[in-house]
């Protein structure tokens, strides 16, 4: 019993984490919350199955084809939206209110396009379940794990090692001192969002073959997903990783040993109670943008 | 009246202030003065509330204050204006006075709902009183407009009379006279000069000499956190350490 | 602000007043049915949910973006105490809108620490929850997912004529208390905190006292508009707070303006005449409202209100100009003829 909820709990906290990881990475950036990841997720789910099953790309190729999709749909939204009221010095609450708006557009454009029935991603790898460790799940939900880590892990290479990542990360934290060096701060918000974007889409691509596809598929757990950013201390970068995870482990272990009924609440309960008593997270985050 | 007791504030490894002990006559004008830096603002913050000292006291009439929250040092009789102004930028300028004397106000949550008896002669009286107090500077006839739309000089005379509406015993003044004219300033020395006739005590914060040692009866200078010297206005000017420590002095 | 002087608005007021006694009558003879007066009661209510949105988000600056909750556990405690307990509803609807204000409080006191992104999340986190409470409730006492079914107020029955009177003396009631509020030293501590709360603080305000009252307020307010919805609708489902809901009360208290009496009721009025207007477009309703949301925000950041008095102070801007035109021209001409 513990072993099953041990790998279901870090398979969807890799989840959680890639979810959280957008939240942290956007808020670094631009001192924003943004309510659009979600269904980030949705899209990236609804572009990966078009790829895949009804253009018959091969699975990587659908794979990096999402990526590409939804990284321009997030830079799109940061420079069409974000950016447009932030020039226009609106009140805060705006852009979290055109961020609800644009999730909102999404969610029923997919709904539109596709329909309300849920679709079935075309079974991905030869097996359906592998048994690792004596436990067998399904091998997309072991690929989920693996690809989310592999993500994590890839990201913190970029933004460590590569050029680009290191600009990208100093101009998060001191946009004056970045421009000063030659870096252009705006182009690396843009991608930032980009990146947060392409990212969730990822998430999506691993929850759909594991749930089917749905027009609401990322929006719960999207929601759900801040509870992962706050825990780790919300615009820590490693912290949201860790922060998701703890959280897959936490909403996985209460509802496996105490309760499946209230599942979804113990996301909102966890969010709240360190919003109360911890808000800095784990990591002790200074919120960056003071109101 | 107000005293600090080996005040101490250290934020992490920094030692902001360093054992300030300072004594605020009453009904004068304390000025308090030293380079950039020197933790004037910090001890400032520490009096009126923002920070709680690491070691030492502050005193108000034998009352200890050090460690109470900001409105408390309010309603105990210690007001002040900030260094970057701080003012209620979409409320008009009478408004912001009103909002100066809330913690004199004696209508409560109910009086304020069902706008009693009570509640409707308070508000008559205080608008008045507020009218009067922007008289008091020159400002009556902005009474309406937005605080925001006001000149910078004009911006800082309601914050020292939005400070005045709670009848304090004490206001601080935290560099007033920052980015005023000549003429602003000297219409400041006459205001600090009614502000004691009114039987209010002031203690200051600036870096305007020529104005410190026209107004001031005693001064304290701090520098590095530590109190450097004190005294009358012609002892500080002559003092050697003071000199050194300016090194090419202010204003 | 709005410290409205009653004197030079008395004209405007008794307009007011008569257009909106008038109105319900005129709309039931054109229309023939009583479906635009019902949307006309939903108006009302949700005027009164807004305008307790306002004083939380309007006045003290916190913002909630899990209102809904409030409004419907108003709704669900009338409902359920009126079918358990047999309580007549004139205790039940006060008891929703006191037990809405008491959550609220609860809410409020550790909520009043958080800075502003964190408390949207907070507020978001505590409407979720209560979805979820309400849809699968211990022992389903709620009827979770079925929602419950509710009496109406007998003496108004069905007629939504005689809601809409009922209703609209709450609205008048509440505004003048708001007006009231407004105009006192608890409204201007409230917009001082929301201006500066570093300030407020030093000028002796209490800010968490503040803040927590407001939010009670708030609830009450919101609170009391659900349990008086739920009897003029006769049904409430969890539905009514989940997310979508929040957003909607939000939408509708930017879109009229905050801190302004016109501005709420205006902002309501047309959201909702406009949700009508897209209801039958069923698929696109979201996508529409999004769109419109989107468009709001870019083109009327000040909301409705804001628009309004943007257009007043350039007509009387516009005045002034030309005022001061015809002086400079006057004096000019004054000058000819001395020079001559």
């Amino acid at each position: 019993m513990f072993k099953i909820l041990l790998i279901n709990g870090l398979i969807i906290g890799g989840i959680y984490a890639l979810i959280a990881l957008g939240y942290s990475l956007i808020y670094r950036a631009s001192g924003l919350m943004t309510f659009a990841q979600g269904d980030m997720i949705t899209l990236g789910a609804y572009l990966g199955l078009t790829f895949f099953r009804i253009m018959h790309l091969p699975f990587f190729i659908s794979f990096l084809l999402t990526f590409i999709c939804a990284f321009l749909v997030g830079v799109l939204l940061e420079r069409g939206v974000i950016r447009a009221l932030l020039d226009k010095n609106v009140i805060p609450i705006y852009i979290v209110l055109a961020t609800i708006a644009v999730s909102y557009i999404i969610q029923n454009s997919m709904q539109a396009v596709f329909g309300t029935t849920t679709l079935r991603f075309p079974q991905v790898f030869g097996v359906s379940t592998l048994t690792i460790f004596g436990i067998t799940a399904q091998t997309e939900a072991y690929a989920c794990l693996l690809i989310s880590l592999a993500l994590m892990l890839m990201l913190h290479l970029f933004m460590t090692k590569t050029i680009f990542g290191i600009a990208m990360h100093g101009a998060a934290m001191d946009p004056m001192a970045a421009e000063s060096c030659g870096i252009n701060s705006s182009l690396t918000t843009g991608i930032t969002w980009g990146l947060a974007a392409a990212i969730a889409s990822i998430a999506g691509m691993l929850l759909g073959p594991m749930y089917g596809v749905y027009s609401t598929l990322g929006s719960v757990i999207g929601r759900k997903g801040f509870a992962g950013a706050v825990i780790g201390g919300y615009g820590h970068i490693y912290g949201a990783m860790i922060g998701g995870i703890i959280l897959g482990l936490i909403e996985t272990f209460v509802a496996g040993y105490w309760t499946g009924t209230y599942k979804n609440l113990i996301a909102y309960a966890v969010l709240i109670l360190f919003l109360f008593i911890k808000p800095t997270g784990i990591f002790n985050e200074q919120a960056i943008h003071d109101v | 009246m107000l005293e600090t007791n080996k005040v101490t504030i250290r934020f992490g490894g920094l030692i902001a202030v360093n054992e300030v002990s300072i004594r605020v006559q009453p009904n004068k004008i304390t000025a308090l003065i030293g380079p950039n830096g020197a933790g004037k603002t910090t001890l400032f913050n520490c009096i009126s509330g923002v920070y709680k000292p690491t070691s030492g006291e502050v005193l108000l009439d034998g009352r200890h204050l050090e460690g109470r929250r900001g409105f408390q040092i309010n309603e105990a009789g210690i007001t002040r204006t900030y260094q970057v102004i701080n003012l209620f930028w979409k409320m008009s300028v009478l408004e912001n006075v009103l909002v100066g004397m809330n913690s004199r106000l004696k209508s409560n949550f109910w009086d304020s709902l069902f706008s009693t008896k009570k509640k409707r002669e308070e508000e008559q009286r205080i608008h008045k009183k507020a009218y009067e107090l922007l008289q008091f500077v020159g400002l009556e006839e902005y009474a309406d407009a937005p605080a925001a739309s006001l000149s910078y000089g004009k911006q800082r005379l309601l914050e020292i009379v939005r400070g005045l509406a709670s009848e304090p015993q004490i206001i601080l003044l935290d560099e007033p006279a920052a980015g005023m004219n000549t003429t602003e300033k000297a219409e400041l020395d006459i205001l600090l000069k009614k502000i004691i006739d009114m039987g209010v005590t002031i203690l200051i914060v600036e870096h305007d000499m020529k104005l410190i040692m026209n107004v001031s009866n005693y001064i304290y200078v701090l520098s590095n956190g530590k109190l450097l010297a004190e005294g009358l206005p012609n002892e500080i000017q002559q003092n050697p350490d003071v000199i050194a420590a300016y090194l090419g002095g202010d204003d | 602000m709005e410290s409205i002087k009653k004197q030079n608005k008395l004209p405007t007021i008794v307009g007011l007043a008569i257009l909106l006694c008038v109105m319900p009558f005129l709309v039931k003879i054109v229309v023939g049915n009583q479906y635009p007066l019902l949307i006309m009661c939903i108006i009302l209510i949700y005027i009164m949910a807004v305008t307790g949105l306002d004083i939380l988000f309007g006045y003290s600056g916190q913002i909630s973006l899990g209102h809904a909750a409030f409004f419907t556990v108003g709704a669900y405690t009338t409902g359920l105490l009126n079918i358990y307990f047999g309580l007549p509803l004139y205790l039940t609807i006060p008891a929703g809108a006191i037990l809405s204000a008491l959550l609220g409080a609860l809410l409020a006191y550790p909520a009043s620490k958080l800075k502003f992104h964190f408390l949207s999340l907070a507020t978001v986190a505590f409407g979720e929850i209560t979805y979820y409470f309400l849809y699968t409730s211990p022992g389903g006492f709620t009827r979770d997912y079925k929602g419950i079914n509710v009496v109406g107020i007998s003496f108004l029955g069905e007629d939504y004529l005689r809601w809409y009177f009922f209703l609209l003396a709450f609205v008048v009631l509440i505004l003048i208390g708001k007006i009231s509020l407004i105009n006192s030293r608890v409204g201007r501590a409230f917009l001082a905190i929301r201006e500066n709360t570093h300030a407020a603080d030093g000028m002796g305000i209490n800010v968490r006292k503040h803040k927590i009252i407001a939010f009670t307020v708030s609830a009450f307010l919101t609170g009391l508009a659900g349990a008086l919805y739920v009897h003029l609708i006769k049904y409430i489902s969890p539905e009514t707070s989940m997310q979508k809901q929040s957003v909607l009360f939000l939408t509708m208290l930017l879109f009229g303006g905050t801190a302004s009496i016109l501005g709420t009721i205006l902002g309501v009025a047309s959201i909702e005449v406009l949700m009508e207007c897209i209801r039958p477009l069923q698929e696109y309703q979201m996508l529409l409202y999004g769109i419109l949301l989107l468009v709001v925000i870019v083109a009327l950041p000040g909301g409705l209100n804001g628009g309004i008095k943007n257009l007043v102070s350039n007509r009387r801007r516009k005045k002034a100009m030309k005022e001061l035109e015809i002086a400079a021209q006057a004096e000019a001409e004054a000058r000819k003829d001395g020079d001559e």
